[in-house]
């Protein structure tokens, strides 16, 4: 990938700190490579709490005992993770200078999904776009103002997590680490030694956030790094519905990312949590796309919670995530919706772990595979019910379909059942996308290409119906994009 | 004789019947109509003994025994018989072993002898030709694959093998074209005796055109709000529930 | 490609760990970490549960079968072969190997049973059988463990094209029981069918574990699994279905429904779907639960109480698979065998 050598290369000359690095907090970057000091850094950086910086040794430690996990079906050269930077402000001289400079293929995927200009800009990293000017970049005239007006009036904390430290010590260390402990696994260790922001999320008691906490983040995205730190935490009979991502392909100088989305759910409250994630997938070769290692996770530890992931999966050259809801409180609810497009050489291994542990909670589980090109694609998913969870009840579908000879599509299902009263019910399938309605589409005046996006669009339809009405548009024009040339 | 005093019976948290008070002597045939969500169907269940719809307050009696201290098999040995109004499919177990385990069951628990098999497939033959039943159905899975009239009639083959002295109806007439209804109606009609009760639950009035009630009770809202003669349902017919809906009260 | 573990009980190395993915939900080595004492030398009486059906009786008492050289099945076999595995040594192991080839055109009805009677044994059985073009097998297998006892059992079946391979496992388990089944399937109109049942009681155990590779276009494979557990027993289905680079036209079924008849029984299932051609029609449906309340609650309402109500239910669940035995004489011994396991 072009920008991370352009990276590479324009930092390359720091190296020269790699000896007798000390933390100077005016330093923009750090060298190469990680150890005690690079954690020690960031932290300071961040001008967080002493025990912040003790937590994020402490996981450095643990991943430093640890080994990256191999279960996974995807290939990819072994990382050099004293190869990497971990903390660089983007370099605004990195980017194009216009427009004009930009891939035009790039431009081309913009414009079919319609995104205004303006925005382009800031998606392609083009020099001097804005990066936090919201009002410059979305239609809403001052969208940042406004919504920090109106959250605080009902209460709702919504900021950068480094600012939360800082402004919500006491919230951030009750429930950081809380639902994904530090050790949990490779990746999650590596994130907590050195996330370096990310989003911070209450609900107080009782409120129904009045808004989708959306656009906003859509801003964000574009200045949080590779190791992105989430926490959520709906207190008592809240609701927030939260989108992540972004459906034009993100310019990112980053290729490794591995991000960790804690969401905590207390009594009667519910949590949906939508993702579009459409990074660099990759040449065609499969050369540079990002690797994207994610430990997404909901702790539905009140009674009658709920947490509901939905997600499309379309970018990064390999994907390896599986949003999860530990289901302690009673009644409580976890749902996974999953859309999981793969093309050209990406690899996406994906799915969810639903574990029971409380009376009579339910768990429902939708995940679509599209596979194309040479892609390869895999449902991971466990349901789990531990001996005390009465009256538990989960439903389980996996559906896959391929497009064309050379991709593969899996399927893997655990299912542990410890209770006699469990109902528990999983049906897959794999099939090709049919010939005889493709001809039908066609024989109508449909292209092949409008036919074939038609028809995959009509098999994610469950899931794409889960998602936020201004999301689900996008998703649908994307689901299409990404498949472009698999056929014919 | 049945006597329903003050039965109230709640699913889940939410109370369905509020204090149903209702006799059917020996020998007469009574219709329940009412408004979707009245709680006709509950009715059936909590005097079959369906887990989940335990009465809370009131009491049931069934020729003089407390039907409500008995499992849902026990009644049915008392002669409880509640015809579904979806009949369950039962996989891998074929219809005739099915009604021959519940009448020997049956037999059984009241200290009669069992039939035999040969007697059995006799009772069987003449019962499936009064109802116009292929009778190689009977050696499939119950209900696996039957249409909704199959599986009524099936519900009226067990009847007049299982010879209930309660028949409760729920519904029976849905999902029924007119000759099937007839057939079934038929098969109703041919069980009325002096010593058996009926309770014939239905929205419609159209049933009670084949199976002729003695007395109509309307329920709304858990309770039985009006009671009368066969006019009562053809009232009912023409005017509908609304008059005894809460609002209109 | 998945290559299975080959156990060696002379070399505790080979005994697998819940750690090996494979053998996840059956750990092996929680239960035998050294080479158990070898069993001695044992005599049997002719018989097992498949006596009546009459046929050749090839009898291996604890891993041991007098001047055997392999099974050969050369025309159409009219009578069967019963392949009898009797452990009569207590706290004793020991293991054979056995190769079966069904040559071309051939058929053969395999009558395979895993018999005690003796306690605390360790029997490890690997079978390699070769059915070549157009031929035919069917094997059906009952298998019971002591309480106490350790069984393996792990066949490498290679099928030839135009191939036949029906075989049905019926077990109640063991202290640690694993019936393992890998097929190399060429396509080219050979056909799978891969039955088991499984009716557990008590802390047994038993690990249904297949592989079917589907390595050439147009193989059809249909997979049915059923299973109840009681008491503290635990079922495990494992069940994976490839399909290679250029197996097109592969049809391949997999179900695993299982029952769980008590607070503390378990089911561990992991139905896997490997897919690599686009051509394909594949599916896989699995269902963990408890009997339909609904069913139970219709059966008491017209008299039949409900442990009668359950028992019909839970025989007519399992007898699905017994009626999908072919070969008339093995389903009814099956269909015996296993109600009285019920």
């Amino acid at each position: 990938m072009a920008a991370v050598q352009e990276t590479i290369d324009a930092v390359a000359a720091l190296e020269k700190y790699e000896h007798g690095f000390t933390s100077d907090i005016e330093q923009e970057f750090a060298p190469k490579g990680l150890n005690a000091d690079i954690v020690r850094f960031i932290s300071e950086k961040k001008c967080e709490p002493e025990w912040m910086l003790e937590w994020r040794l402490a996981a450095f430690e643990r991943w430093q005992a640890m080994e990256e996990p191999t279960w996974a079906s995807v290939k990819y050269e072994p990382i050099d993770y004293q190869d990497l930077y971990y903390y660089a402000a983007p370099k605004e001289k990195d980017g194009p200078k216009s427009l004009d400079e930009v891939d035009p293929e790039l431009l081309a995927v913009y414009a079919k999904l319609g995104i205004p200009l303006k925005e382009q800009e800031v998606l392609a990293g083009v020099q001097g776009a804005p990066r936090v000017a919201v009002d410059a970049v979305f239609d809403s005239v001052s969208v940042v103002t406004t919504f920090k007006a109106e959250l605080a009036k009902v209460g709702v904390i919504f900021m950068p997590i480094s600012e939360a430290l800082r402004e919500h010590p006491e919230l951030v260390r009750q429930y950081l680490g809380s639902v994904v402990p530090v050790s949990d696994n490779y990746f999650s260790a590596l994130n907590s030694a050195v996330f370096s922001d990310g989003s911070f999320v209450y609900i107080p008691p009782g409120v129904r956030c009045p808004m989708e906490l959306s656009t906003y983040f859509r801003i964000n995205a574009s200045q949080t790094g590779q190791f992105e730190r989430t926490l959520i935490i709906a207190d008592k009979g809240s609701y927030v519905s939260y989108l992540e991502g972004c459906t034009a392909p993100m310019r990112d100088e980053n290729q490794l990312h591995a991000a960790v989305v804690e969401i905590i759910a207390l009594d009667d409250a519910e949590v949906k949590y939508s993702t579009v994630q459409n990074w660099y997938p990759g040449d065609a070769e499969g050369k540079g796309g990002i690797y994207n290692f994610v430990t997404k996770r909901a702790d539905c530890r009140g009674d009658r919670s709920k947490v509901s992931w939905t997600q499309v999966e379309t970018g990064s050259a390999i994907t390896w995530k599986y949003p999860s809801c530990l289901l302690k409180g009673e009644e409580s609810s976890g749902e996974f919706y999953s859309i999981a497009i793969t093309n050209g050489r990406q690899q996406a291994d994906t799915g969810t772990k639903m574990v029971h542990l409380g009376k009579n909670s339910r768990s429902r589980i939708i995940a679509k595979a599209v596979s194309a090109g040479r892609s390869d694609s895999t449902y991971r998913g466990l349901v789990s019910v531990h001996p005390k969870a009465t009256g538990v009840r989960n439903f389980t579908q996996c559906d896959s379909l391929l497009i064309g000879k050379e991709c593969g599509s899996h399927t893997v299902p655990y299912i542990e059942a410890r209770n006699g009263s469990a109902q528990l019910e999983h049906e897959a399938t794999t099939t090709r996308l049919s010939e005889d309605q493709l001809f039908y589409a066609q024989q109508r005046g449909l292209s092949e290409e409008e036919a074939v996006a038609l028809l995959v669009n009509g098999f994610v339809r469950d899931v794409l119906q889960e998602l936020p009405m201004e999301f689900a548009v996008e998703a649908q024009k994307l689901v299409a994009i990404s498949l472009e040339g698999s056929v014919g | 004789m049945l006597k329903i005093n003050n039965l109230r019976v709640s699913v889940g948290d939410k109370p369905i019947l509020k204090g149903l008070t209702l006799d059917v002597p020996a020998g007469e045939v009574h219709a329940v109509m009412g408004p979707n969500g009245a709680g006709k169907s509950t009715l059936g269940y909590a005097l079959s003994g369906r887990p989940g719809y335990e009465a809370s307050e009131g009491s049931v009696s069934w020729n003089g025994d407390d039907l409500l201290a008995l499992d849902p098999a026990e009644r049915a040995a008392k002669g409880v018989f509640l015809s579904f109004q979806y009949p369950l499919e039962i996989p891998g177990v074929p219809a005739m072993t099915f009604i021959r385990t519940a009448l020997n069951a049956q037999k059984r628990a009241r200290g009669e002898d069992e039939v035999s098999a040969p007697a059995f497939l006799k009772l069987v033959k003449a019962a499936s030709q009064s109802l116009k039943m292929d009778f190689d159905m009977l050696k499939r899975p119950l209900n696996v694959g039957f249409s909704g009239g199959e599986k009524k009639r099936m519900e009226i083959l067990q009847m007049a093998l299982l010879e209930p002295s309660l028949l409760i109806l729920d519904e029976t007439d849905s999902g029924l074209d007119i000759d099937a209804l007839r057939i079934v109606a038929d098969g109703v009609n041919a069980m009325r005796s002096p010593e058996r009760s009926m309770l014939v639950i239905t929205h419609y009035q159209r049933l009670l055109d084949y199976i002729k009630p003695d007395r109509v009770h309307v329920l709304v809202g858990g309770r039985i709000v009006a009671s009368g003669g066969p006019e009562l349902a053809h009232q009912l017919e023409a005017e509908g529930y609304d008059q005894f809906l809460p609002e209109a009260a | 490609m998945n290559a299975p573990v080959r156990i060696d009980l002379k070399d505790p190395s080979s005994f697998p760990s819940r750690r090996v993915e494979a053998w996840k939900y059956t750990d092996l080595y929680r239960w035998l970490r050294e080479t158990p004492p070898a069993s001695p030398e044992g005599a049997v009486e002719p018989g097992g549960p498949f006596a009546a059906l009459g046929g050749e009786e090839l009898t291996f008492v604890n891993g041991r079968c007098d001047g055997f050289a392999g099974i050969v099945a050369e025309g159409e076999g009219l009578t069967p072969v019963r392949l009898r595995f009797v452990s009569t040594a207590e706290g004793a192991g020991h293991q054979a190997r056995v190769t079966i080839d069904v040559k071309p055109g051939a058929s053969l009805t395999l009558l395979e049973s895993y018999e005690g009677p003796a306690r605390g044994y360790v029997s490890n059985i690997s079978l390699d059988i070769t059915v070549g073009e157009g031929a035919r097998l069917t094997r059906v297998i009952v298998a019971e463990d002591a309480a106490d006892a350790i069984g393996i059992s792990q066949a490498h079946i290679t099928l030839a094209h135009g191939a036949t391979l029906h075989q049905s496992a019926f077990t109640a388990g063991g202290k640690l029981q694993r019936l393992e089944t890998q097929v190399e399937h060429p396509g080219h109109g050979a056909f799978v069918r891969l039955d088991a049942a499984y009716a557990l009681h008590d802390a047994r155990h038993a690990d249904l574990t297949s592989v079917v590779d589907h390595q050439g276009p147009d193989g059809r494979t249909s997979q049915l699994t059923k299973g109840v557990v009681h008491d503290t027993a635990r079922g495990v289905f494992q069940g994976k279905i490839i399909v290679e680079r250029g197996a097109d036209g592969t049809d391949a079924r997999m179900g695993h429904h299982a029952l769980i008849l008590s607070e503390r029984g378990e089911i561990d299932a992991k139905p896997e779907l490997i897919i690599y051609a686009d051509d394909v029609q594949c599916a896989h449906g699995n269902t963990v639960g408890s009997l339909d309340q609904n069913a139970l609650f219709y059966m008491q309402q017209r008299g039949i109480p409900f442990e009668e109500a359950r028992a019909l239910l839970t025989h007519a669940f399992l007898m699905e698979v017994v009626d999908r035995v072919e070969h008339e004489g093995a389903r009814e011994v099956v269909r015996e065998w296993l109600t009285a396991r019920l």
